[in-house]
């Protein structure tokens, strides 16, 4: 107990305590969504296709984080673009898209001289290296995603439920698909610095599907997730700081931890 | 005024006519039936009236506006042949009608007051009154049905459309649901637009009939409309040897 206390007056460990803090909400919160509508490839294709914009923010001198979210939405954009106009199933266009992205990237990558630390930090995810803009930018983003996904709750719900009712109640099923991705790729890329682009994809969905094991209503769902994507954010970094473990590995562990424990749960 | 007009519709899809000049007008209050044989394209005019569904030419409007701007405030109800979602959701019957429930914009902690004793006045009004805080996955057909038509009318809609709403329904549940209707379509004035394969449903619930087998093969009311030669034409000797029965029997 005295060594957690010690270490949480160390100013590095109060930043990483507070960005899992908000992951923990962030990621489930969303995630909900990519488990309900079985988005799990597309918010992997987002992250993957971060690692792209990341690259190219290394080689133009631009901050990365900017990039790897202006990357992000515009293959989000693309992905619903293509699905729309093409007969093609979904998970193909992702595909396309998906290795479209991670190709550009890595031959970006080949461009850099010398090794860049910063763009590998990216990759599994460095939750201790965090800084106070990173904090500042992912409130900025909580903030602005939670407000907007309970402000258009009834249409996002009623869009994931069955389209062709939303539609003859009168919601208009496309810009809300469009703002949804748009969602989905900016939380997948602020999440990226703490979790790494191999693992974001687990704190989105690992969460919501333990929360979808035991919820019987919306409301539980939406709950229960954000619970134990704290719980798994706080007892991760805690765990990994005792372990001297990687952080981002060891908080995806406690989820599918978490996760398994809501399998003992009987049947309906 | 006519609370649904249909003119010259026609429905293409890879390069084949689902539907051919379809025109036909509905009065407001009145129950229209639409039937015809499997592939007729009775839900393709649904989805197309509905703008679910492109179409290539002719015009649909309700109450003398298109579809589209009536949509938007919510003065259409719709029954869908096949629901299709996830039997895994979690979600209750209430939270599934509440989304229906104005204002469509707002924070879900700021619920409209009542909106809670109004979903379940509701739902007794359907006979699902015990069914308020069930999750949508374990409601048997009938139920669902049940359910369905309360979020489909929730809104106080003008217009209901119901693509086959009794199949996979048992009997008795088929009659307590077309009573429902008759009784909304009597005490609101609703003006119904069903699908059905039954013709007795037809004959008894219906004013009007639309036969359609991808061009528009008779309309009218039931009894004028369908002779023993467009029961032929459309379904077969068979059926027309039904259609007597059935007539005598009423």
């Amino acid at each position: 107990m005295n060594m957690i206390t010690e270490y949480l007056s160390y100013p590095f460990i109060q930043k990483a305590f507070l960005a899992s803090l908000m992951v923990g909400v962030l990621c489930p919160f969303v995630g909900n969504f990519v488990v309900l509508r079985r988005m799990s490839f597309f918010s992997d294709a987002i992250s993957h296709s971060a690692f792209a914009g990341i690259a190219a923010g290394a080689v133009l001198g631009i901050d990365l984080s900017l990039s790897s979210i202006i990357v992000a939405i515009f293959i989000s954009a693309l992905i619903a673009f293509l699905s729309e106009k093409t007969t093609l199933s979904h998970d193909t266009v992702i595909g396309i898209a998906f290795s479209g992205a991670i190709a550009t990237g890595m031959l970006i990558i080949g461009m850099l001289k010398g090794y860049r630390a910063e763009v590998f930090t990216y990759l599994f995810g460095d939750i201790l290296a965090i800084t106070g803009n990173d904090l500042l930018l992912l409130l900025i983003i909580s903030l602005l995603t939670v407000i907007t996904m309970l402000f258009f709750s009834k249409p996002f719900l009623q869009i994931t439920f069955n389209r062709d009712l939303a539609r003859v109640e009168g919601i208009n099923v496309r810009f809300f698909e469009y703002l949804l991705f748009f969602i989905i790729a900016i939380v997948v890329t602020v999440s990226l610095k703490i979790i790494g682009i191999i693992l974001v994809t687990s704190l989105l969905i690992v969460p919501a599907a333990a929360a979808k094991n035991l919820a019987s209503s919306m409301k539980h769902l939406f709950g229960l997730s954000c619970i134990f994507g704290l719980v798994s954010g706080i007892a991760g970094l805690m765990a990994s700081v005792y372990l001297n473990t990687a952080s981002g590995p060891t908080i995806v562990l406690v989820s599918i931890g978490i996760f398994f424990l809501t399998m003992l749960r009987p049947r309906r | 005024m006519d609370a649904l007009s249909v003119e010259n519709l026609c429905v293409k899809a890879n390069g084949r006519h689902l539907l051919e000049n379809i025109t036909f007008s509905v009065e407001e209050g009145r129950i229209i039936a639409i039937i015809g044989p499997n592939g007729a394209g009775k839900t393709t005019l649904i989805k197309a009236i509905l703008g679910l569904m492109p179409y290539e030419s002719g015009s649909v409007t309700a109450f003398g506006h298109p579809v589209k701007h009536i949509n938007s405030h919510s003065r259409v109800g719709y029954v869908p042949q096949r629901l299709e979602f996830d039997r895994t959701f979690p979600l209750t019957v209430s939270e599934l009608i509440g989304f229906t429930v104005p204002p469509i914009y707002s924070f879900p902690f700021f619920k409209k007051e009542g909106e809670k004793k109004h979903i379940v006045e509701l739902l007794e009004t359907v006979g699902a009154g015990d069914l308020a805080e069930r999750g949508i996955g374990s409601l048997s057909g009938g139920e669902l049905q049940r359910v369905m038509i309360a979020k489909a009318i929730v809104n106080d809609p003008r217009i209901l459309f119901l693509d086959e709403p009794a199949s996979g329904v048992d009997i008795e549940g088929q009659e307590r649901f077309y009573d429902l209707i008759k009784r909304l379509n009597r005490e609101k004035g609703l003006t119904v637009v069903l699908i059905s394969h039954d013709l007795n449903v037809v004959y008894r619930f219906a004013d009007t009939v639309l036969c359609l087998n991808r061009r528009l093969v008779c309309s009218g009311r039931p009894e004028e409309a369908l002779t023993d030669e467009v029961i032929k034409s459309v379904y077969g000797e068979m059926m027309g040897a039904y259609i007597h029965s059935c007539q005598d029997h009423d």
